[in-house]
């Protein structure tokens, strides 16, 4: 009997023990939501004449849709003062896929641009860089960047003078054969001379 | 006997607890704010929900573009106007639409002719109340703004997240043999010109503020960089050299950007203070360094090298240090551009064709998204959710959209319009 008595009183002080915790932890839980409700923007749980309110500038007023206007702007134009050119001079420099090396194959007719270039003093060289239409195109700008350069270091170690020399790539941006072959995008992936003759002449 | 007594205490004590559970549970229930759909979770089943056709003029059309925002996110079935139950000459009772299975029922109306005023109600079928209850006003020229930012309060209240139906794609494209930028609406509509410009103009970049973007564009034999100033309307150079000058990303700040320039040779990664000009150089490789990306946080940069002998996504801290390679798979990894989290990186791969993929930024978890044609220019949306790319699976190039997971690729930019280079507006 005493055993009994002992255990029911250790069993119901547990228990209230219990019931007192959940208590407690209930009304801790109930203030956290309630904090979270109160920092909740537009939350679900908000009720619509509050979220109004809310906007304080208006009051219970509609939402007024705008829209920034978008005028219009002129681009600067700066092809005047640049430079015209002669194309055609030399034949272009045809590189393999996805590379900027020059090959052997090209030496006589570098040796022949070097030549010219020695004998006309007063020209100026823009070597374009150009790429097929398979690659992306700002890899591919960077890609016709280095080809060009790669022609321009050979032509400097040919005996021309680098500040004769520019360079510009182009990319994918304008090819010279439009077809899906191997046959086309072989002839765009290419570096172009043009003889620059200085405008306002 | 005592033996029924002990148990008949303990019993009493069991059956107060559970009473105070029961307590318990009821405090909770209602008190907690209602997540109707969990975004994050990806495999969370759709929000069935019936959006009414507005009652007034205009009505029609803009619940028709509310419908098709919130279909567009995977995570809505708009169910299909024939089903509805309700008979309009009858009060409205939210209720009856529980034993459907539909979760919520959008209603409202239009007033006004060149001046619209729309009051929507948002109800959630179970609760039998309204969850939005919002009135909005607009010019009639403003009618897909308007319901773009209605879709929005509503995907707000459902999902706790914001939407991007107000957002815009800046691109890149082609009329009349000059290239341009143009800025369209996510979803593809009222495309319109800035009257920039050029031959040859590259992708735009927005600022973080979304006033303005950056881009670069060939003019007079030089790549420059430029800013297009959406307020002020105005155009302004910021860089010119000789060589190859390409945009990248802005930095969060907003005063400093990332691009590419062979100003010194070869191509490589630097950075331009947009307040005194002055220029950082991060990268100095004989090869190629291009396309630099901007961590959202602004402390890491992903771009395409090819020292390793083939064009590849590397990783380096914002300072230039600690390069180390992202992607090992494929012979051609170029394009790269950061998640708003910061926790994926999406670029073009190629697999024959140039595909999109995603991948973590230290190399892990490689997903292709992209199977048809050849795909480009990948960046994600604001929110994370979409990705805009440029495609010519429909033989002339544009721009397209699709969930991050692959998911509803659809183009977007006008039809026949040659366009490339999307980029998401941050807001």
């Amino acid at each position: 009997m005493k055993g009994i008595v002992a255990e029911t009183g250790k069993m119901s002080r547990f228990l209230s023990l219990l019931a007192l915790t959940l208590i407690a932890v209930s009304f801790m839980l109930l203030a956290g939501c309630q904090q979270r409700k109160a920092t909740r923007p537009e939350g679900a749980s908000t009720p619509p004449a509050k979220e109004q309110s809310s906007e304080a500038t208006q009051q219970k007023g509609p939402e007024k849709i705008t829209e920034q206007k978008t005028g219009t702007v002129s681009s600067q134009d700066m092809a005047s003062g640049s430079a015209e050119g002669k194309e055609g001079m030399f034949a272009d420099v045809l590189f393999d896929f996805d590379k900027y090396d020059v090959k052997d194959s090209y030496k006589a007719e570098m040796q022949s641009v070097a030549a010219w270039m020695a004998k006309n003093s007063s020209a100026t060289l823009s070597i374009e860089g150009h790429c097929d239409d398979r690659g992306t195109n700002e890899y591919n700008l960077a890609l016709g960047d280095r080809r060009a350069k790669s022609v321009k270091d050979l032509l400097i170690s040919l005996g021309v003078s680098s500040s004769r020399i520019e360079t510009i790539s182009y990319g994918e941006e304008k090819p010279v054969c439009t077809e899906q072959s191997e046959e086309c995008w072989e002839k765009n992936r290419r570096a172009h001379f043009v003889i620059l003759v200085k405008a306002g002449k | 006997m005592m033996k029924t007594y002990k148990q008949w205490a303990r019993g009493k004590g069991i059956v107060f607890v559970l009473l105070l559970f029961t307590f318990y549970l009821s405090l909770f229930t209602p008190v907690e704010a209602k997540v109707y759909i969990d975004i994050t979770s990806p495999s969370s089943k759709k929000l069935a929900i019936a959006i009414y056709d507005l009652q007034g003029p205009l009505g029609r059309e803009i619940s028709e573009i509310i419908r098709e925002d919130l279909t567009f996110t995977g995570l809505f079935m708009c169910i299909d106007k024939a089903s509805f139950i309700e008979d309009p000459s009858k009060d409205f009772n939210p209720q009856n639409w529980t034993p459907l299975g539909i979760e919520a029922v959008v209603k409202g109306s239009v007033s006004g002719e060149r001046n619209l005023t729309v009051a929507v109600n948002l109800y959630d079928t179970m609760e039998a109340k309204p969850v939005l209850s919002k009135q909005y006003q607009a010019e009639k020229d403003l009618l897909r703004p308007l319901a773009h930012n209605i879709a929005n309060d509503i995907y707000q209240s459902l999902t706790g997240a914001q939407g991007v139906f107000r957002t815009r794609i800046a691109f890149v494209a082609e009329a009349e043999g000059d290239k341009g930028i143009y800025v369209m609406d996510w979803d593809g509509q009222r495309a319109r010109k800035t009257s920039v410009k050029s031959k040859l103009v590259l992708a735009p970049h927005w600022s973080p503020d979304g006033s303005q973007v950056i881009y670069s564009s060939e003019r007079g034999r030089q790549w420059g960089l430029y800013l297009l100033d959406f307020l002020k309307m105005t155009e302004k150079m910021v860089f010119v050299s000789r060589g190859t000058n390409m945009a990248g990303d802005f930095f969060p700040q907003g005063d400093k950007v990332i691009f590419s320039s062979s100003k010194e040779g070869t191509p490589d990664i630097f950075t331009l203070s947009l307040k005194d000009s002055s220029l950082k150089k991060l990268t100095s490789t004989h090869g190629i360094e291009v396309s630099p990306a901007v961590s959202p946080d602004g402390s890491s940069i992903v771009f395409v090298s090819d020292r390793g002998g083939s064009p590849q996504i590397y990783h380096m801290r914002s300072d230039g240090s600690d390069v180390r390679r992202v992607t090992f798979e494929g012979s051609y990894n170029t394009s790269p551009s950061w998640s708003p989290k910061g926790d994926r990186i999406v670029f073009s791969c190629r697999r024959g064709k140039n595909q999109i993929c995603t991948v973590k930024p230290d190399g892990s978890e490689l997903v292709q998204l992209t199977e048809q044609g050849n795909n480009e220019d990948p960046s994600f949306s604001p929110d994370g959710r979409y990705i805009t790319f440029s495609s010519d699976r429909d033989k002339i190039k544009g721009i397209y959209i699709m969930r991050t997971n692959g998911e509803a690729q659809k183009r977007v930019s006008p039809k026949g319009l040659k366009s490339n280079g999307p980029r998401w507006s941050p807001n």
